[in-house]
């Protein structure tokens, strides 16, 4: 355990308002946004949707008025990562050789087709990193639960507890930070009393064995919490969902439907270049 | 379905963040041989299941699949994490620890009631785990009929060996965690019921 902030981990979501006019969107359509984009990238194969898509949330990023490093900053930790899958797909994949071949072995195989294809996987993580990012850069928790309720509302109608699930997502981001905390007093706590933590090998049970001081009293603390707050929240009148009323509130404004409007050409344009035939032959041709 | 009292509410949320926290800070990864870690995030899933009920372990399950997901497209740990961006190879099996669990454990506890002494403890035991059980082969299962050839050594035998070697510890280790949190919160007997330092005391008398 080298690092004790482990809430320096949790990059999950990092808001940075910077008040542009994405950041006033209403959340549902950030949400739906972001949930369109990411489908078309993932239904997406061939180079042309996926450089595409890199355009687009290159412009996203520029319009919520995000220094450009700073989101490209999130992709650091997946780079090692997205080296690895590359060079596994250069030497190993069968899918797609075509053109020059570079290099044949019984095992591996290398042709300019395998390049191509490489890249493609390769930038559409990236892609990815730089939707999910862009998305949780321009909401923030308060507004995440209020989106999600607006989006599952509908279900309301054959009584899908939509208010109740909403409350549980509150209810988990929030204890987020306090299980950070929690983490790191006991085994700050546990250390300073001799606890071994244990590095390099061991039997399963012995690993088992040494984390339960950690694992036991970090749950059962949550549990203990977990009582507490459902006290303190019947103690202030929650009665659930019905008849509920907000203090916040977001009106859907004709920007939001700009913006619905929007994604959804993108994603459309994303899905109609994937789907269109010229793609692959031109950049074929272009590099073998 | 039971009713949603806030109580459940707020350990379906408790579970879920500790779920979470366990993916998003690596604890709940315990290092194991062949490079693949024994995850221990399954485990929140069942104690929801065991002290609320299946419905709070399915929505637990659901918020798991879905953080998995969201942490397998933006910060991918492993080759075949990309994969998990998929909601049915993600979400999908995560659903079903829930409901698994509660039916062994519920059903172990009718049993023995039915033959004299309620055994929860054996019920806290294999419904831990079904549980993992279930996340294992239903998750590589899935892996192996949508993304067989993925890369070069996604066969049938890689996976199988993976369920031997790693989901028979994973669902052990989830048996252990389980049995120790669940009998010390609800306050079961079971082993030893003193503790070490009176074991000393008495023997030194």
């Amino acid at each position: 355990m080298k690092n004790f902030e482990f809430l320096h981990n949790i990059t999950i979501g990092q808001y940075l308002p910077t008040g542009s006019a994405i950041h006033r969107l209403h959340p549902a359509v950030k949400m739906l946004a972001a949930g369109l984009l990411v489908a078309a990238i993932i239904i997406s194969n061939d180079v042309s949707p996926i450089c595409v898509s890199l355009l687009l949330s290159l412009i996203g990023i520029k319009l919520a008025k995000i220094p450009i490093r700073y989101a490209l900053k999130g992709i650091r930790p997946a780079i090692p990562i997205i080296i690895f899958i590359a060079a596994l797909q250069i030497l190993f994949a069968s899918q797609g050789e075509s053109g020059r071949v570079f290099l044949e072995t019984r095992i591996i195989t290398i042709t300019a087709g395998d390049f191509l294809i490489a890249a493609v996987t390769a930038l559409r993580l990236v892609v990815l990193i730089l939707i999910i990012s862009l998305f949780t850069l321009c909401t923030d928790l308060k507004e995440l639960t209020h989106g999600t309720e607006g989006l599952l509302k509908p279900l309301a109608r054959i009584r899908f507890p939509v208010h109740e699930l909403s409350m549980i997502i509150t209810v988990t981001l929030r204890f987020l930070p306090i299980l950070s905390d929690e983490a790191e007093n006991l085994i700050k706590a546990q250390i300073s009393r001799g606890a071994d933590f244990g590095k390099g090998k061991m039997g399963l049970f012995k690993r088992v064995y040494r984390m339960l001081p950690l694992f036991v009293p970090l749950l059962i603390l949550s549990l203990r919490r977990a009582e507490s707050l459902a006290l303190a929240m019947e103690a202030r009148c929650y009665t659930g969902g019905k008849g509920r009323t907000r203090l916040v509130r977001f009106p859907f404004r004709k920007a939001d439907i700009a913006g619905l409007i929007a994604a959804c050409a993108a994603a459309g344009a994303i899905i109609t270049i994937n789907f269109s035939r010229l793609d692959n032959a031109i950049w074929v041709r272009f590099f073998t | 379905m039971k009713k949603l009292t806030i109580r459940r509410i707020v350990v379906a949320g408790v579970m879920s963040a500790i779920a979470i926290f366990f993916g998003a800070t690596g604890l709940g990864y315990i290092p194991w041989f062949g490079g693949v870690s024994i995850t221990i995030m399954v485990v929140p899933v069942v104690i929801a299941t065991v002290l609320e009920g299946p419905v709070i372990g399915f929505i637990v399950g659901l918020i798991f699949g879905v953080t998995s997901l969201i942490q397998a497209a933006v910060a991918p740990k492993s080759p075949l994490d990309p994969l998990f961006v998929y909601p049915w190879l993600s979400i999908l099996p995560r659903l079903f620890i829930g409901p698994v669990t509660w039916l062994v454990y519920a059903s172990i506890k009718k049993i023995t009631t039915a033959f004299g002494k309620t055994k929860e403890a054996v019920g806290l035991v294999l419904g831990a785990i079904a549980g993992s059980l279930t996340n294992t082969i239903l998750v590589l299962g899935l892996l192996g009929i949508f993304y067989l050839g993925y890369t070069e050594w996604l066969t049938w035998p890689w996976i199988g060996s993976i369920v031997v070697s790693n989901g028979l510890p994973e669902a052990a280790a989830a048996a252990v965690f389980t049995l120790t949190v669940v009998s010390a919160w609800k306050g079961i007997e079971y082993g030893r019921k003193k503790s070490k330092l009176s074991d000393e005391i008495d023997d030194e008398e």
